[in-house]
């Protein structure tokens, strides 16, 4: 990154980014831009995941809308403004509608009477509803690109350290992967093609006529469709640091350690200067090794790692540990945090600007799910693995999971790389049948830290799923109701049907369901995890050319 | 214990809006004890799977009424039931590419209109009021008709639910209908996953897997599952009123409460209930051109999330309604080919007649379940299968 060189104005301001930078780093000097509101409250919503998931960062830019900033580097010229309120997102005269309704509007059974008033309430929600404007045809016409299509003997998905590892494993073997990956910058993988800023989105179950090939759809950025077919897929897509219910959890200052790291990847300074890093896991020990300066507290749902305080202690942070994280206050950004020690009840609060999570990382499971194979629940992380064998081989034959989503600790990586590019090469399934592991240790201290904050008053109020705007307490209704199981809770409260498709409210609602309908998290079940994993551009799909009529679709 | 008593009035196989509304309307008339009974959880199928499109556009006389009926019932549905479904009368837009469709069109604009109701006949240029930014040239003409209209599928599935509910109406979810059993050549119980269950009545509303349920109680049947998918795009502000259909393709959308642009297409699947309610990559493509054929700046539009369920199809497009002669207590309650939403609130009424062996206003020649049999095929048929 060098001199500013790229121009382009932000609602009509002139701003400049560096070569290389992205639009929600250039908006964010010195911390988080307040770029949006929630799409039903209109409350302020700050970015939070910066890898290009969540809504917080949506923008318009020259016409086209619901572009994530923070995957967005700027050219010159670009027209960036935002997108659902009036007339600007710090001043929005919308954010009325969470004033006078704080409990929520009940859209479910309210607003139907009377009768003659419904066309009035119809148009009403209907112009508040919604994110941007729709694209203008300059903006479509601009995304058209040639599509690309490609038919290998092997995809790896995710050029992480898992995936390039079993990249140049196949290379080293003779067969020459194409591999996939959605950071913009990636390094170049030896002996492998390697198709940057391009997310995987649809991995069906492998064609079952005539020899079983995978047939997978991605996009490059902006809008370029992708289509490959291959013999073997290997996953290894990674995990992301996962949300946590409390109140003002989607308000600016708020962000997962991926976003924090991202923000602060050297020459430039994260956005924020006192932080509360929530989490006291390998994650935490991480955030204050590249900006331990800019924190002012760790504070985490149960014990403290040994690593963690000693960074913590040599760096002169005050450590909370087993503390229950109430609210993040400030009205349009964070400044300061509610906590409460678990056990003795005592309340304390820390002025800060920015909350880091870094409790918990997931798994990104979805083309897993989606190719069929067979899951399995691991209690520890509190969420859904691919059930594999020794060598990566899930159920499906053919298809691979290598680094995180196999489970495999950082230790074995490297290791488990090479047997997993073995099986690849040699054609091989599993070497043993793929039955379930036996449970990993204790379930996550997660569910014990619900219990407890789910008997104090007020959580109702709190946003389980940000992109929707449901509140905890309508999750609480539909329970109630007598309304059971993640997917029908889902349809009852729209939880999970926002931009981020339940990527970051699902995570905290089984455990929630859990505890609420009083059985373990698997039997609450689990979100059909429908294609594409990320939003798609309807013109990278069009570029695709269809398949002949009467083909036997699978 | 599985199920509250041993034996049923009635017992009604899905609990889709056919069989909830079948089950409110026998409560109602004290046609109980009624037992529903689905595989699934509530909304599963393709109740819960939609486009929430209602529509009283129809080739024939038979379907625009019973059409006109559901829709009163839907206007109604907030003050009977309680819950806001968002019945949203922006009309229906069907679009014709050349003027063989359009006549097509008119036809149906005669006999909708013959009936009182207000359908207009487009041309290009009316169209494309409708449909901003639509494509130059993509369409002669259409019809359109105001009192069509969306609405929101869950809260009319859960209304219907509590309060079929509330009139004691007992919905065993989970629960799959093996078959029936029959003593003296007539229905004496249903078989389940959870054991059997007595009643002398059993309505089959099981939407795509009915054909399954008719032929397990020996009942040959002609009903078909056909998947059809759909897709949900990222929300935008309103700019699209109407639900737009297309004839030649089946294309159709519209542009929901919460701004998604929802819709599909059609295409050649395998018939069956086997391949399961997923997606393909055919679709997701087949349905981005055309939607990028038809509105050009929807190229900028991300997909959300793209499902799929099943239609339930006839060979005349008419649903099967009415008690089989070949075995009496088995009433059907299907074959509503992708559009039981739009008919339920009508039919249901129909279907709940037939299980307590009253007659019914249908036409036999269109509805009842002895049509198919016979050597002469049906003159009629509802070929406007579209959204």
């Amino acid at each position: 990154m060098g001199e500013p060189d790229r121009h382009f104005s932000f609602r009509g301001r002139p701003r400049s980014a560096r070569d290389g930078e992205t639009l929600l780093s250039a908006l964010s000097p010195d911390r988080l831009p307040l770029l949006r509101r929630s799409i039903q409250y209109h409350r302020p919503q700050g970015p939070f995941c910066g890898i290009g998931h969540c809504a917080g960062c949506l923008v318009r830019v020259n016409g086209r809308p619901n572009v994530r900033a923070c995957r967005y580097e700027p050219t010159e010229g670009d027209s960036v403004t935002t997108e659902n309120a009036w007339p600007s997102p710090t001043w929005d005269l919308l954010g009325a509608i969470g004033l006078l309704s704080p409990g929520g509007v009940d859209t479910l059974h309210g607003l139907r009477r009377p009768a003659w008033a419904t066309r009035f309430y119809q148009r009403l929600v209907r112009r508040l509803a919604g994110t941007g404007a729709p694209p203008t045809e300059a903006a479509a016409r601009a995304l058209a690109a040639p599509a690309l299509e490609r038919s290998v003997e092997t995809v790896v998905v995710g050029a992480g350290g898992p995936g390039r590892a079993v990249a140049a494993a196949l290379a080293a073997a003779g067969v020459h992967p194409i591999v996939l990956e959605r950071d913009l910058h990636s390094p170049s993988v030896g002996g492998a093609e390697l198709m940057r800023a391009t997310t995987a989105v649809f991995l069906p179950p492998p064609s079952d006529t005539g020899e079983r090939r995978f047939t997978l759809l991605a996009f490059r950025e902006p809008a370029v469709g992708v289509r490959i077919d291959a013999r073997s897929v290997v996953v290894a897509t990674g995990g992301y640091d996962a949300s946590l219910l409390f109140g003002g959890n989607d308000r600016p200052g708020v962000l997962t350690a991926d976003a924090a790291l991202s923000l602060a990847a050297p020459p430039r300074r994260p956005p924020f200067r006192r932080a509360v890093v929530v989490g006291g896991g390998h994650r935490a020990a991480e955030l204050l090794e590249r900006c331990g300066d800019a924190v002012e507290a760790v504070v985490a749902p149960g014990e403290v790692r040994p690593e963690v305080v000693r960074a913590a202690t040599d760096l002169g942070i005050p450590l909370y540990p087993r503390s229950l994280l109430l609210r993040a206050d400030g009205r349009k950004h964070v400044r300061s945090v509610r906590l409460r020690a678990r056990g003795s009840g005592t309340e304390t609060s820390i002025a800060c600007d920015a909350v880091v999570l870094a409790h918990r990382r997931v798994p990104h499971s979805q083309l897993f799910f989606q190719a069929g194979a067979a899951m399995e629940w691991r209690p520890s992380v509190g969420a859904y693995f691919p059930m594999v064998s020794a060598n990566g081989a899930t159920t499906i034959p053919g298809l691979f999971a290598a680094g995180t989503t196999a489970g495999v600790p950082p230790p074995e990586l490297a290791r488990h790389a090479e047997t997993v590019a073995d099986a690849v090469v040699r054609g091989a399934g599993s070497t043993e049948p793929v039955r379930p592991r036996p449970a990993d240790g204790p379930p996550t201290e997660l569910l014990g830290y619900y219990r407890e904050l789910l008997h104090l008053p007020g959580h109702g109020r709190w946003v389980a799923c940000p992109c929707a705007d449901v509140l905890l307490s309508e999750v609480e209704e539909a329970v109630r109701s007598g309304y059971r199981g993640i997917e029908v809770v889902k349809r009852r409260s729209s939880l999970g049907t926002g931009i981020c498709q339940g990527r970051y409210c699902l995570p905290d609602a089984l455990l929630v369901l859990s505890i609420l309908e009083e059985r373990p998290p698997p039997e609450v079940g689990y979100i059909t995890q429908r294609p594409p994993v990320v939003p798609t551009p309807l013109a990278a799909l069009a570029s695709l050319p269809t398949p002949p009529v009467g083909a036997e679709l699978p | 214990m599985t199920f509250a008593r041993d034996s049923y009035r009635t017992v009604i196989v899905g609990a889709g809006i056919v069989g909830l509304f079948t089950a409110y309307h026998l409560a109602r008339s004290g046609g109980g004890p009624v037992l529903v009974v689905d595989r699934g959880f509530l909304s599963s199928g393709a109740s819960g799977r939609n486009g929430g499109g209602v529509r009283q556009q129809w080739e024939t006389r038979g379907t625009v009424r019973l059409a006109r009926e559901s829709v009163e019932a839907y206007r109604r549905f907030g003050r009977e039931f309680g819950f806001n479904i968002w019945f949203r009368q922006s009309g229906y837009l069907f679009l014709a590419e050349n003027e063989t469709e359009l006549a097509r069109l008119k036809t149906v604009h005669t006999l909708v209109a013959s009936e009182g109701l207000a359908s207009k006949v487009l041309d290009s240029a009316g169209v494309a009021r409708f449909v901003d930014g639509i494509a130059p040239g993509a369409v002669v003409g259409g019809t359109y008709l105001e009192s069509d209209g969306t609405l929101y599928p869950f809260p009319a599935i859960w209304g219907v639910y509590e309060a079929a509910r509330s009139l004691g109406v007992e919905v065993a979810l989970g629960v799959e209908a093996l078959g029936v059993e029959v003593q003296n050549a007539r229905v004496a119980g249903v078989l389940t996953s959870k054991g059997p269950v007595a009643t002398p009545t059993v309505v089959n509303a099981a939407g795509g897997w009915s054909g399954d349920f008719s032929r397990r109680s020996g009942l040959e049947v002609p009903n078909v599952a056909t998947r059809h998918e759909i897709l949900a795009t990222e929300s935008m502000k309103p700019f699209l009123d109407p639900m737009v259909v297309r004839v030649a393709d089946g294309l159709y959308f519209s542009q929901s409460m919460r701004g998604e642009i929802i819709g599909g297409v059609t295409l050649p699947h395998r018939p069956g209930t086997s391949r399961g309610q997923g997606s393909s990559p055919a679709f997701l493509i087949a349905m981005a051109r055309a939607l990028v054929g038809l509105l050009p700046r929807l190229g900028a539009v991300g997909v959300l999330r793209a499902w799929s369920g099943f239609y339930d199809d006839t060979p005349d497009g008419f649903p099967v309604i009415g008690e089989d002669p070949r075995l009496p207590g088995f009433v059907h309650g299907n074959g509503f080919g992708g559009h039981g939403f739009m008919l339920a609130p009508a039919t249901s009424r129909r279907i709940a007649h037939a299980a307590l062996g009253q007659p019914t206003d249908l036409d036999p020649a269109l509805f009842s379940p002895n049509r198919f049999r016979g050597p002469a095929p049906a003159a009629t048929a509802e070929r406007l299968q579209l959204g």
